[in-house]
């Protein structure tokens, strides 16, 4: 499934607001996603982190286009519509920003295997951030079987998402 | 960030300067509403309120295929399991009938005997079915999120039950939709006594499948099976609602398997046993005198 890079280092300059707010819009959507009640006994617990793959792909191939104060308001929905405390979800989606744009460009003309390499670092990095932060919140040490389960979950899921958000890239914005 | 510059005219490279401190200033912002919401618990309560009414009608129209899809699973799992249903469920029918026959001759007997006593009869409780319309999605949190507030007569501290057990409890109301925290949250503590040894104890959760029961005496004679009810204690709960049974006594403490199979709720009664107004707002962690909700003080609201 290999993913042919999209959005080279210079952005293709896009007229059409549909197509600019589209990173914006399926972060939204992979958020919404996250916290849709399904009917698979212990799923609430490992629900896969959608959130984290929009946003890894967008980073890699627009970041112009997923602007850190978008990540922001998403990341505080999230926390708001999940019940957990506010600042949680939007502090992790804005260091992975930080992280990925550092490296971004060794991901975007590199074939499929290298950035799902990338991404199982950056998960493995999100669920150790995520655990330790409320293990300190909760003054408890939560249980870590959880947090792995999860993250491997969200890394064997990604390629799909990869794929569709790729899919829906060319879609809007064409190649290149 | 960039589109925002460019609508509000700024230079290119002052629209440089704001893309490059937006990302610091946004974490510095995140790293101080995680400080304050854990100091002040009800500082972001309204917003939170606001936000999930506003969402609340999308989440409810895109929970349904999703819903809808898990029935479609459901009805090809029964289609396959019809015989081996109807063969469990004749048995099951014989077996009701006789215990219909003996709750009919202990309901009579009971009204006979509170008029004897002239006991004053209870309120009747009232319910309010609310639609689930999203979960709390990871691994920290253990909460639901019904279609049903202010305007439906949702209170906080109202039992959420199924016909099954106890589920949680309402934690948080907006105008149309409410939180409800999972009898399994971290933070939830409900008084139970756990029938047959008659032990009360404080039912917590860990975010697991299964919470755990506290404060027991030593040596109580918990058997695995025995059933676990409310306790009444602490008032927000009425005594006798079902929760579940001891699944397991190894170990630090007893574990209780719920009822109700919390990944499986669609709807959930919200109870209202007219208890729900003792329940008071959560009061900031600095201004407590205990750090945790404690046994005397029975089910405290958590941090949601």
């Amino acid at each position: 499934m290999a993913l042919e890079p999209v959005g080279a280092t210079a952005p293709q300059r896009l007229d059409n607001p549909a197509a600019r707010l589209l990173p914006i819009a399926t972060t939204l959507l992979a958020t919404v996603i996250s916290i849709q009640p399904a009917n698979i006994p212990g799923y609430a617990a490992l629900t896969p982190a959608f959130t984290l793959m929009a946003v890894y792909h967008w980073t890699i191939y627009r970041p112009d286009l997923l602007p850190p104060l978008s990540l922001f308001l998403v990341g505080i929905s999230q926390d708001l519509l999940a019940g957990a405390p506010p600042g949680v979800t939007a502090l992790m989606l804005l260091l992975a920003r930080a992280a990925v744009i550092r490296c971004r460009r060794r991901f975007v003309n590199q074939p499929f295997p290298f950035v799902w390499a990338g991404f199982t670092m950056l998960t493995g990095g999100a669920m150790l951030f995520l655990w330790t932060l409320h293990c300190l919140l909760d003054g408890v040490l939560v249980d870590f079987r959880g947090t792995v389960f999860r993250a491997v979950l969200t890394i064997s899921i990604f390629p799909i998402a990869s794929y569709l958000l790729g899919r829906i890239q060319r879609t809007a914005m064409g190649a290149g | 960030m960039a589109r925002a510059c460019e609508v509000i005219g700024l230079s290119p490279p002052r629209r440089a300067a704001v893309q490059r401190v937006s990302l610091p200033l946004l974490v510095f912002v995140s790293a101080t509403m995680i400080v304050l919401g854990k100091a002040d618990q009800i500082l972001f309560e309204s917003l939170r309120a606001s936000v999930t009414d506003t969402a609340a009608p999308a989440l409810d129209v895109l929970s349904r295929p999703v819903a809808a899809l898990g029935h479609l699973v459901d009805r090809a799992r029964d289609f396959v399991a019809v015989y081996q249903d109807n063969a469990r469920l004749a048995e099951e029918n014989e077996r009701l009938l006789s215990w219909q026959q003996a709750a009919l001759g202990l309901a009579s007997e009971n009204a006979r005997l509170r008029e004897l006593l002239k006991l004053t009869p209870e309120p009747p409780a009232t319910f309010i079915t609310a639609r689930v319309i999203a979960n709390s999605g990871g691994a920290y949190v253990r909460s639901l999120m019904v279609y049903a507030g202010h305007e439906n007569g949702v209170v906080r501290g109202q039992a959420a039950m199924t016909g099954e057990g106890l589920v949680g409890r309402v934690s948080e109301v907006g105008s149309r939709a409410a939180r409800v925290l999972l009898v399994t949250d971290l933070n939830s503590r409900v008084p139970v006594i756990v029938e047959g040894p008659q032990q009360r104890a404080l039912l917590a959760g860990d975010n697991s499948e299964r919470p755990n029961l506290r404060y027991l005496d030593a040596g109580t004679g918990i058997k695995i099976g025995d059933r676990v009810v409310t306790s009444g204690q602490g008032g927000v709960f009425p005594p006798g609602l079902p929760v579940g049974i001891v699944a397991s006594v190894d170990g630090e403490a007893p574990r209780v398997e719920p009822y109700v199979e919390m990944s499986r709720v669609e709807y959930l009664r919200i109870v209202d046993y007219g208890l729900a107004n003792g329940l008071p707002n959560p009061v900031p962690v600095a201004s407590r005198s205990g750090r945790r909700a404690d046994a005397s003080t029975g089910d405290q609201p958590g941090r949601r």
